[in-house]
């Protein structure tokens, strides 16, 4: 089996947001469906159908006994992965933000050479 | 590793010219002056930049709350279009945080033209090979068993009927 198609697979699997936030939620603690209910506004069912999803595609385990089953993050590889795809992103947001306020100094400090030029120019 | 689905995408718009907003990443007077996150600096004297096909970029990233760490970053570029486009293999080494290994991640930034002289970057990175491995366990062992939900169309569109997004 080529591991490309199936890694595309996997992040294919992630595509939806509520899933993503279900693994997100659960990379802080295990919890039921329940739980999560209450965290998410959508229904019961709909989170029981994610997290089969979830399951099936081994990302998280569910408890077998008693009656709340919790649901644990299983994939610690892919766990490492989400961290570092949060880090590089978080990584990205602060740098582009100090990025626009460089733009804006280096258009600013631009515009007032210019304006001096002008200035200077103005006896002519 | 997968050579076509960047696993982080960030698309953002500057007000500022698609030339400045380039010259921003390919003078390294101008990325020492935003690169990183607050706190990070980059030594002057350890930039250099070859910006062209083949060439490289290189600089250490030093940190005023961690001064033991110095990271050494070389991104070899691949691919320059000038004003337009920088793709590169990023090398990212040298005395990183305690448990993060050296890695590779690929990169892509695309210098667009947006409204209003304005430009709009787009930026793509790649995970390291060594996430992304299948020879990774874990990831087999994910595989295996999305390999075999994904054999067995009946169970997905059952899925399907009411849940709104497995988009295969």
């Amino acid at each position: 089996m080529a591991g490309t198609d199936q890694l595309s697979a996997v992040f294919s699997a992630l595509a939806d947001p509520t899933r993503r936030a279900i693994l997100a939620e659960l990379a802080e603690r295990d919890a039921t469906v329940t739980d999560l209910t209450a965290s998410f506004s959508i229904s019961m069912p709909a989170v029981s159908r994610h997290l089969k999803v979830l399951e099936r595609a081994a990302l998280i385990s569910r408890s077998r006994s008693g009656k709340w089953r919790e649901s644990r993050l299983e994939a610690a590889p892919l766990r490492e992965a989400a961290d570092w795809i949060e880090h590089y992103r978080r990584f990205w947001d602060s740098s582009l933000t100090r990025l626009d306020a460089h733009l804006a100094a280096v258009q600013a400090a631009g515009q007032a050479t210019d304006q001096m030029a002008d200035d200077t120019r103005e006896p002519e | 590793m997968n050579a076509d689905t960047p696993q982080l995408v960030i698309s953002r718009l500057f007000d500022a010219p698609r030339e400045l907003v380039y010259r921003a990443f390919t003078d390294p007077d101008h990325l020492a002056a935003w690169w990183g996150p607050t706190g990070n600096s980059l030594p002057r004297d350890e930039i250099e930049f070859d910006v062209r096909p083949g060439g490289f970029q290189r600089w250490t990233e030093v940190n005023e709350a961690s001064p033991d760490l110095r990271v050494h970053v070389h991104v070899a570029l691949t691919d320059v279009t000038d004003g337009e486009l920088l793709e590169g293999l990023m090398h990212v080494g040298g005395r990183l945080q305690e448990g993060i290994e050296p890695f590779r991640t690929r990169l892509r930034v695309e210098f667009h033209d947006a409204s209003e002289g304005r430009t709009r970057l787009e930026i793509r990175q790649w995970l390291p090979e060594h996430l992304t491995h299948p020879s990774n366990e874990g990831w087999r062992q994910a595989f295996t068993k999305l390999d075999a939900a994904l054999a067995n169309p009946r169970i997905l569109a059952a899925d399907h009927r009411k849940a709104d997004a497995w988009q295969s």
